[in-house]
């Protein structure tokens, strides 16, 4: 009796599938009760062939029964065919789950039919999660409308539970029997509605459920996949093979209304390795031979393993920082994208990421000048708490020693494993590397070339020399030019800064020519106690070091903004008004520093100068950059 | 229209199953047509009481463990709990703490850092009021390509898509939407368009920033529409440092991405100056656009089809006073598409604006909830508003107003009135940010009154 019962159930449902799969001419006005699938769709399907299905993943293999009783896995019914999968329960008379997911494959079998190109490459499957009632039989029954040639169409159930459950938890059928409230199973299935495409190297391209399950875009997305095994992928459309030699995300003329973007693609971030033993050897115009310390000589194996930990952004406590995350390679090697650095977690850096080209001929590191060499230098950032946030030196070099990527490294480039000297040595050797000289100046100046620079730059050359003395610190040598005096000087900007008040409004810009008054209240109330900061008084507590900072190198000055120790200057011309105004007067003013009288003219010229500065160099370093791995795992 | 009308069945039998099937389906909304009230389309929903609000929770330093946790809270005004924190889990380290969702079936709620860019995925089903950490992605960064701070997790058919706001390569704001099976596999990267690729999209006015932040369907459109917001180095510093920093106040996102939803293609690429955050489209069937408010220029944009079917976007209203810079942060539709709530974090206040005529939102309603506020989660019939309070863990006030709790209110239509708070502080937990509700009767084997394929609960 009871069986009789399931049956008259099961033909209704079968006939319910049959009603709703004749009633296509339904048109795109019928009420919003129906699932998509049922009308017509309201947008053009997707060109085949014109996207991608990227792989969700390998569609699992699993043991059931054909319809014939036969035992078969999925993988068999799977072999070098596209398949759709779908999950059904014989009785389910829930329109818009099994009998949809019916109706949308018996659509498709239909609007195949005639495609001998697709009758042997296309599976459409059926699977019962129900196969305690969904006997083979029964699934035989439910399955015999079906068969009217074209495209087969396998209409499976299990043989038992613990077939079954595999399959339904690899394939994300949620299925719970349903009770009524006083706790009798009704016979009904809770379950989500899922659909799967899968390709002939049975991987799933694509998962539908009641709201996208529409036979018009599987059927775009068969005819995708069919396209894409008989064509090569093809490379995006328009995309260059790498981007410019330049800042990304250039916000050059933000603040002005007609702003207008010049975003470069991230994946198109990529160049050649170089080879940088060889580039740091060779003489570069305008620049000395490249010091190294005689207890750290260049090798290949340490410039290699220096530059992977450059990079590598694991070597912080959280992950999330290299020291290239504040010294971005197409940024000058620098952070052009905010005023001073901030460390892990957003933690607040008191001064501007420095350049770090032709750092090798500092003898003064640090805005302060605390450290003397590189190789010392190096565990600054690492162990700051505001930086790189490592606990400490041991945590940094355990870390290296887990790291199977680095097995061997150290080994091969020092003889011996990670260490706090080993890690110096190696990070010192690559950036002794980024070498950058040759700019037009040298091609004049040491090169002469007369046309090598131009007559604006050229008289910037002799304001530069003269008149306004910049080569005072920024000096420049008979040979050579390292455009700093490795000194630290006042020039009081740092003391402007600890002695300013706060100003009552400060002008904040919230979009391109949009500029808003922010009062020093509300700022207040977002803003952090402003860290003081007293230059190199911090290292001798002289008081007569207070605004003190190491005179920077103006090699590739045009590539490295902002500018000054605290990032608060934005452009060339701004910098060259600071000083042409004498500085911030101060006890400790630098006597080097004074009013020079420039006119517009003047200081049109010695920006001009400052822009002739940019290496030959820098698109082989930088592009060497973008070739190292980022240490993600 | 009477669809029998339409319609010659082929013979009696088939009638009267055609009838029964529409019969089944006419008391049926198959297209959720909301969830509670923001969530993805695809995605089951509570349409009745939530028995919990997951709030997911930064770490503070000083405060409690430190790190970030899952919050559990009691909301069912018939537990004896109710407003009482539960259950807490803690995920190990501070990771920025910031969006979550669940997955399409609702198992699973994914929990994002925009930090460490880790991806914490609970299991909700198993205990509603105890979720469990079943697994943690991390390595979303190395996956996806280099997308830093995994933002929006948003449920697609068997998949999430999510944001990202930021990349490892500058920790600027060019990023991308990348994809994951809901088992936490790696799907596919879609890049933002940006000027050197715009990969085929219109860009139709002066910006193509690259930039990201929210993503929303609406599927009978076939629309994917994705926002801007600004990179790591931005969204981790310390606010008042970043406002006065001219430089970076140059890296925010000026735009909003309308994409086919189907093959993941931006088509259109539109001119939205100043930060435009959450996205919120319409439920109504023939409602043709979205809501989103941009930040720094606190304007509501409309996001619409236009007259031809062509996609546009426009500012309909401002939000305060702009000039205030109001910062307009969170924003909630009603079901009926007649309401739409905007936080403002300067001035901790929500708005309510009317937004029956969507080209013109009219404000009719304003409270102050605390002195920050950040986001809002609404009931699915809107009568119960729920509001916390941090914004990103270095953009909260300072001081006195650094209030962190999780309030409840009551919405009779004309006025908030006040149920339950908690101080996060007080609690030891944290800064509170995303809630997400969850109902044991989503998990239900009782037969429901109505379709299974509606997926919503009574």
């Amino acid at each position: 009796m009871m069986k009789t019962e399931t049956c008259r159930r099961c033909t209704l449902s079968l006939l319910l599938v049959l009603a709703l799969a004749s009633s296509f001419s339904v048109a795109a006005d019928e009420p919003p009760s129906q699932a998509p699938g049922y009308g017509a769709l309201p947008y053009s399907p997707p060109k085949p062939g014109s996207y991608t299905l990227p792989s969700m993943g390998e569609a699992a293999d699993g043991q059931v029964l054909e319809s014939s009783g036969q035992p078969v896995t999925l993988h068999q019914l799977y072999a070098g065919r596209m398949v759709l999968l779908s999950f059904i329960y014989a009785t389910c008379d829930d329109a818009n789950g099994c009998p949809l997911a019916t109706m949308v494959l018996h659509r498709i079998q239909s609007a195949l039919r005639g495609r001998p190109e697709l009758e042997g490459r296309l599976r459409l499957i059926t699977l019962s999660f129900n196969p305690k009632h969904d006997t083979p039989e029964v699934m035989a029954k439910y399955g015999e409308s079906f068969q009217s040639g074209g495209i087969d169409w396998h209409f499976l159930t299990t043989r038992l539970e613990t077939e079954l459950q595999p399959i339904l938890r690899d394939y994300q059928q949620s299925v719970d029997r349903e009770v009524d409230a006083q706790g009798h199973p009704t016979g009904k299935f809770s379950h989500l509605l899922r659909v799967y495409l899968i390709d002939e190297e049975r991987r799933i391209r694509n998962s539908y459920t009641v709201s996208v399950l529409h036979p018009d875009l599987v059927l775009s997305d068969i005819e995708t996949l069919r396209l894409e095994s008989s064509a090569p992928a093809r490379p995006a459309a328009n995309a260059p093979a790498s981007a410019p030699i330049r800042a990304g995300d250039d916000k050059s003329g933000y603040e002005r209304p007609d702003y207008q973007t010049n975003s470069a693609a991230l994946a198109q971030r990529q160049g050649p390795p170089a080879d940088l033993f060889r580039w740091a050897r060779h003489p570069v115009l305008g620049l000395p031979p490249l010091p190294t310390p005689a207890d750290n000589p260049m090798t290949r194996e340490k410039i290699a393993l220096g530059r992977k930990l450059f990079y590598d952004r694991r070597l912080s406590l959280n992950q999330t920082f290299s020291c290239a995350m504040c010294h971005i390679p197409e940024q000058g090697f620098t952070s052009q994208e905010q005023a001073t650095a901030i460390g892990i977690e957003g933690r607040t850096v008191r001064r501007n990421a420095p350049t770090i080209y032709n750092v090798a001929y500092l003898t003064s590191l640090f805005h302060d000048g605390r450290e003397s060499k590189l190789e010392n230098q190096v565990w600054g950032p690492f162990l700051a708490a505001n930086e790189m946030g490592n606990p400490s030196v041991g945590a940094v070099i355990d870390k290296l020693k887990s790291l199977p990527d680095y097995r061997g490294l150290f080994e091969k480039a020092f003889r011996r494993g990670p260490s706090m000297d080993a890690v110096g040595q190696a990070i010192a050797s690559y950036e002794r590397t980024l070498v950058s000289g040759d700019a037009p100046f040298d091609r004049w100046h040491y090169g002469r070339r007369a046309d090598a620079l131009s007559p604006a730059a050229q008289r910037g050359y002799a304001l530069f020399a003269g008149k306004a003395g910049c080569v005072q610190c920024h000096t420049i040598g008979a040979k050579s030019a390292l455009f700093t005096d490795n000194q630290l000087h006042n020039t009081g900007l740092g003391y402007q800064e600890s002695m300013r008040r706060e100003p009552a409004t400060t002008p904040v810009q919230v979009a391109p020519g949009v500029t808003f008054d922010l009062s020093a209240a509300s700022i207040g109330q977002v803003a952090e106690t402003r860290p003081g900061d007293l230059g190199r008084y911090e290292v001798t507590q002289n008081p007569a070091d207070r605004w003190k900072y190491r005179t920077p190198s103006l090699r590739n000055i045009a590539l490295t903004a902002p500018y000054m120790h605290h990032g608060g200057i934005g452009s060339l011309r701004e910098v060259v008004e600071f000083y042409n105004r004498g500085g911030v007067p101060n006890e400790n003013l630098d006597p080097l520093i004074q009013p020079l009288h420039l006119g517009e003219d003047e200081i049109e010229s010695l920006v001009d100068f400052l822009e002739s500065l940019t290496g030959s160099g820098v698109d082989t370093l930088v592009s060497d950059a973008w070739s190292a791995p980022v240490g993600e795992r | 229209m009477n669809p029998s009308q339409t319609i010659t069945p082929r013979q009696p039998v088939l009638a009267i199953a055609l009838g029964l099937a529409l019969a089944m389906t006419a008391a049926v909304p198959v297209q959720s047509l909301a969830d509670e009230t923001c969530a993805s389309p695809y995605m089951k929903k509570i349409t009745g009481q939530e028995d919990f609000v997951y709030v997911w929770t930064l770490g503070v330093e000083g405060v409690g463990d430190e790190q970030d946790k899952l919050v559990t809270v009691d909301v069912n005004p018939k537990s004896e709990k109710f407003g009482k924190v539960i259950n807490s889990v803690s995920v190990g380290g501070r990771n920025e703490a910031h969006h979550s969702d669940f997955t399409d079936d609702r198992q699973f709620l994914w929990a994002g850092g925009l930090d460490t860019s880790k991806i914490f995925v609970f299991d909700v089903k198993t205990d509603p009021s105890k979720p469990k950490l079943v697994k943690t992605l991390t390595d979303f960064v190395a996956k996806s390509g280099g997308v830093v701070g995994p933002h929006t997790m948003y449920a697609l058919p068997g998949r999430m898509i999510i944001t990202g706001l930021s990349n490892n390569k500058d920790h600027g704001g060019r990023t991308a939407l990348v994809e994951y099976t809901n088992e936490g596999e790696y799907v596919a990267t879609h890049w933002m368009p940006t000027d050197s690729d715009l990969q085929g999209a219109i860009k139709t006015g002066n910006f193509a920033d690259g930039y990201n932040y929210d993503v929303r369907a609406l599927p009978r459109k076939n629309l994917l529409v994705t926002s801007s917001f600004t990179g790591w180095n931005n969204y981790m510093m310390d606010f008042g440092k970043m406002l006065t920093d001219a430089e970076a106040m140059k890296h925010f996102g000026n735009t909003v991405v309308t994409w086919d939803l189907h093959t993941k293609q931006p088509k259109k690429v539109f001119d939205v100056p100043g930060a435009p955050l959450e996205i919120r489209c319409a439920w109504g069937e023939s409602h043709n656009y979205c809501f989103t408010t941009t930040a720094l220029t606190s304007q509501i944009w409309l996001i619409h089809e236009d007259a031809k079917g062509e996609w546009q976007a426009k500012a309909v209203a401002d939000i305060g006073n702009p000039k205030d810079i109001p910062l307009p942060v969170d924003i909630s539709i009603s079901n009926d598409d007649k309401l739409l709530w905007v936080n403002t974090f300067m001035d901790g206040k929500t708005r309510a604006f009317d937004i029956s005529n969507p080209e013109k939102p009219v404000q009719i309603y304003e409270k102050t909830i605390g002195a920050q506020v950040n986001m809002v989660s609404s009931s699915w019939d809107g009568k119960r508003l729920y509001y916390s309070s941090s914004l990103l863990a270095n953009w909260d006030k300072k001081g006195k107003d650094n209030e962190q709790f999780l309030k409840l209110f009551q919405w009779d239509g004309k006025e908030l009135k006040p149920t339950f708070a908690i101080d996060f502080l007080a609690e030891k937990l944290g800064r509170p940010h995303q809630m997400r509700f969850g109902a044991h009767a989503l998990y239900s084997q009782v037969a429901q009154q109505s379709d299974k394929a509606q997926l919503a609960v009574k």
